[in-house]
């Protein structure tokens, strides 16, 4: 029988506010037992990082309200304890790895205080004796050259090295239990393989315990034994991570499942949260097939042509501030894109994808070589065919206006060089709103009062105000939550159904383009590698690279065929 | 990530092999050429405005002079000459260190610059260093829970302190330890004294005691200072202890005090580093207020005596000194930036 490590029962949990109390965990229960990696996979909100924080009980004590429910901790009793016995076993006996490699390392220091500053705390050792030991943790977490990162700033390393720094540090006090809220989320596909192997090792080596807080069904399938599926504050199925994910008996399980784009036939509609959730009481197996939409291809002329497409930085300037050296982020791309279609550009953080996306809208301009749009630069489009290219950003948190009403922001492309009055500019924005699935009463509210896929449609619904025939969309789902995403993606295609919309969709999710695109061109290193029919580059890459990539996105299939 | 670092076609790159050669000393130059431009855009601004304001030979003449007094003093300094040619002889003069002679006394307008300008040093250093020990940790700890109630209490205080005027502190201050309780003397300026401390017969250090007379002046200049730093202090310091690295480093079992001064306060400290900067350049025009309340021998108080009286090489001479002297402190501001901020530190070929 295997040893519990923690221990939570009927777990119940407020937080205070002036509005009053909000129920952030209703009742739950779980157990991790000696080496076991276990999973909590939810959406945003879900309560699956308050469960993490409330392990360490590093949630602020006077905001919250614990009514019932006791967690038990290596047989510490966590909730009665005070902040100074609490410090003893934080980064002690239970550490934790967070999600944002960027903003989790303190800036101002080197990542040596940041180590040895823990090992200093809780073991019994000389400050020559922690040098020792965090270099040969970092060692271990097989960065190429330890020496240098121990001596480095954070600012100096890449995510991933970070995240091995964070690694490095969970471990360095061999701990019982590790809490990893998102380890993996901000990072690269092929980093976050080799992160999660890297995790997934150290544990099993060291016979740690880790408790896995993630979003993504696919890094669960690879890493965890068991996996509890979180939904509004409750566990609402757990089990075996196979048995959990090839047999799910929770409505909402499935409707998380099938809103996933893997293994779905391509432009398919895919399944929402939501509408599953409406749908039945929960508990119950609702078999809902998923209809197979059909698509009309309808490919016309090419309407977007890159020749030698370049794009360079100044990297350093001279004594009178002149560049003169410069880096290249977009180097000679050609590529095509037919009437209709969708061209997937994939790559991972720097490969140069965004810098391409904004010179087709003209954000950047090209040092070498032209774009054509209709076999015209698009320098010299006169204002209103330049119209007919808008651009989705990422972010719909930080890319609206947060003080302007949704119809301002739907409808100011249309008040550039004219001046249409409110009343017509408002009805616009409400045929609009009804176009992206948002309700035209809303189109005075402001962006905060959205839920993020919500401000997406209100990013769509922008771009799509003056008939655009173009659309650059810039990682427009990887803000959102998987479901939202679906609704996302659902949208898009039938937007490009009803209005031959022609998209060039920047990604770095290997399986949503393979959802998406009609062809695919992969960006490595500020060139485009591959390029051609997105079933054949995705199924049978030529180029090492794709390879790599194919290899390294997280697969619930490839996941229990090993 | 990818870098392809590319050089361009040898003929963009001529100016890179110049600033190759240079160097490091690329940024000083830089400083340099900021410093001439300012100095001369100052030099030129004043002088042309300062002939505006008035005739100095009327100044030096006395209000009874006779129009031939006028025209032999106006001839003596060369002041009846066309006013461009004025500004040529000046700027030729400036050119070789001369500075011209105070209308008023004779004297060396510069020399008679530099012989206040200690006084201004001493009582701006002084009252910065007040503020700074004073306001770096009240801030810190304000900031640090800024949601008590005994935090929330001293943050209204030091509010409305910063609402009360500095030369209303100083004349509290005046009130309250030179007239009411005698301790301090509430005028004027004396150069600390130096103590032969005799250790043997033969041996004896020197120690410099520092005059009563500086305390009222250093303090009320302080007064003014200390609230709006440690607001920006007690800010900062909130807003670090929200960052994600606090809760890393509670995770790894940091107490609060760790918190608060090695991971909060030094990130707290860069947005503090820019105010200290304003405020001691601001200092460098002489506290002309607090100069005057308390009768200090500062540029400040030679400013306002120098401007009555319309003694523009002294007024020139103040502007071109304050000039240097406010770039200077923003020079030292930007390097102490790259000190405590690692990021900012550009790095090394």
């Amino acid at each position: 029988m295997v040893k519990t490590v923690v221990r939570i029962d009927d777990l119940r949990l407020e937080f205070l506010s002036q509005a009053g109390p909000f129920e952030a965990l209703k009742g739950i229960s779980l157990e991790i037992g000696e080496g076991e990696i276990v999973g909590v996979v939810g959406e945003s909100g879900s309560g699956k990082s308050v469960t993490a924080m409330n392990l360490l009980q590093l949630l602020p004590r006077t905001k919250i309200n614990v009514p019932t429910g006791s967690i038990s901790v290596l047989g510490h009793d966590v909730q009665a304890m005070n902040e100074r016995q609490l410090q003893a076993i934080r980064g002690g006996e239970i550490s934790m790895i967070f999600q944002e490699p960027m903003t989790a390392l303190n800036p101002v220091l080197r990542v040596k205080n940041q180590i040895d500053d823990v090992i200093l705390r809780h073991r019994h050792v000389t400050p020559k004796e922690a040098e020792q030991i965090s270099l040969k943790l970092l060692a271990d977490t097989k960065i190429s050259d330890p020496q240098r990162v121990y001596e480095s700033f954070p600012h100096e390393l890449s995510g991933g090295m970070r995240q091995r720094v964070m690694i490095a540090m969970a471990f360095s006090c061999s701990p019982k239990l590790i809490v990893a809220d998102e380890p993996t989320t901000a990072l690269d596909v092929t980093v976050q393989a080799q992160i999660l192997d890297l995790l997934k090792e150290r544990a099993r080596d060291t016979k740690t315990s880790v408790l896995l807080i993630t979003h993504d069904l696919a890094v669960v399938a690879q890493l965890c034994d068991r996996v509890y599926v979180m939904y509004k504050g409750e566990f609402v199925e757990n089990g075996k991570t196979s048995d959990v994910i090839g047999n799910p008996q929770h409505v909402y399980t499935r409707a998380l499942l099938n809103s996933l784009p893997e293994g779905k036939a391509p432009k398919s509609r895919l399944a929402t949260v939501s509408a599953a959730m409406l749908e039945g009481n929960t508990g119950e197996v609702i078999d809902e097939p998923i209809e197979p939409v059909t698509r009309i291809a309808r490919t016309g002329d090419t309407i977007l042509k890159m020749q030698g497409a370049t794009v360079r930085y100044p990297k350093d300037y001279n004594f009178f501030g002149r560049p003169v050296s410069f880096h290249t982020a977009v180097d000679h791309v050609n590529l095509e894109i037919k009437e209709g279609e969708t061209l997937a550009l994939v790559g991972e953080s720097g490969c140069g994808k965004t810098s391409l996306a904004n010179a087709v809208v003209g954000l950047n301009l090209l040092s070498d070589g032209a774009i054509l749009y209709r076999d015209k630069n698009i320098l010299d489009l006169n204002e209103e065919t330049l119209r007919e290219i808008q651009i989705v950003f990422q972010d719909p948190q930080s890319s609206l206006d947060p003080r302007w009403p949704v119809w301002r922001i739907m409808t100011e492309p249309l008040t550039v060089g004219k001046s249409p009055g409110k009343s017509e500019l408002r009805d616009r924005a409400a045929d609009l709103c009804e176009m992206v699935g948002l309700e035209n009463s809303q189109i005075d509210r402001l962006p905060h009062e959205f839920s993020g896929g919500q401000r997406q449609r209100i990013a769509i619904g922008r771009a799509l105000s003056v008939r655009p025939k173009l659309l650059v969309l810039d990682e427009p789902t990887s803000a959102l939550d998987v479901s939202v995403q679906a609704q996302i993606l659902n949208l898009l295609l039938d937007l490009q159904d009803e209005h031959g919309l022609t998209y060039l969709f920047i990604s770095h999710d290997v399986s949503v383009v393979k959802h998406i695109a009609d062809k695919v061109a992969v960006m490595f290193q500020s060139k485009v590698v591959e390029a051609g029919d997105s079933d054949q580059v995705l199924t049978a890459p030529t180029h090492e690279y794709t390879r790599t990539l194919m290899n390294a996105v997280p697969s619930l299939n490839r996941a229990f065929a090993a | 990530m990818s870098s392809t670092a590319e050089t361009v076609p040898p003929d963009a790159q001529s100016g890179g092999t110049l600033g190759s050669l240079m160097g490091p000393l690329v940024p000083v130059l830089h400083q340099l050429i900021r410093l001439i431009v300012l100095l001369f855009t100052v030099t030129t601004l004043l002088f042309f405005m300062l002939r505006l304001a008035g005739d100095p030979a009327l100044v030096l003449a006395g209000n009874d002079a006779t129009p031939q007094q006028l025209e032999a003093i106006r001839a003596q300094y060369g002041l009846d000459k066309p006013l461009v040619i004025q500004y040529f002889n000046y700027m030729g003069n400036l050119a070789q260190g001369d500075f011209g002679k105070s209308l008023a006394s004779g004297e060396p307008a510069m020399g008679k610059v530099l012989t206040m300008l200690p006084a201004t040093l001493l009582i701006a250093g002084l009252a910065m260093a007040f503020s700074i020990i004073v306001a770096i940790p009240l801030g810190a700890w304000l900031g640090f829970k800024p949601e008590r109630a005994d935090r929330r209490s001293v943050s209204g205080v030091i509010f409305v302190c910063q609402g009360v005027p500095g030369f209303v502190t100083a004349l509290i201050f005046i009130q309250v330890f030179a007239v009411n309780l005698r301790w301090l003397p509430s005028l004027g300026m004396e150069w600390g004294t130096i103590i032969e401390w005799a250790i043997t017969e033969t041996l004896s250090i020197p120690i410099p005691v520092p005059s009563k007379t500086w305390i009222l002046p250093a303090a009320s200049l302080a007064w003014f200072l200390m609230p709006s730093l440690t607001r920006v202090v007690a800010a900062n310091t909130a807003e670090a202890m929200r960052e994600d690295y606090i809760r890393t480093a509670r995770a790894g079992g940091a107490s609060a005090a760790t918190l608060l001064w090695s991971h909060a306060l030094p990130n707290a400290l860069l947005g503090a580093a820019a105010l200290i900067g304003t405020q001691f350049a601001f200092l460098m025009g002489g506290a002309v207020i607090t100069e005057t309340i308390f009768a200090w021998p500062g540029i400040g108080w030679l400013l306002i005596e120098a401007t009555q009286t319309l003694d523009f090489p002294v007024v020139q001479s103040l502007a071109l000194c304050i000039a240097t002297l406010v770039f200077a402190v923003n020079a030292l501001t930007d390097l102490s930036f790259q000190f405590l901020d690692p990021r900012l530190r550009t790095k090394g070929n």
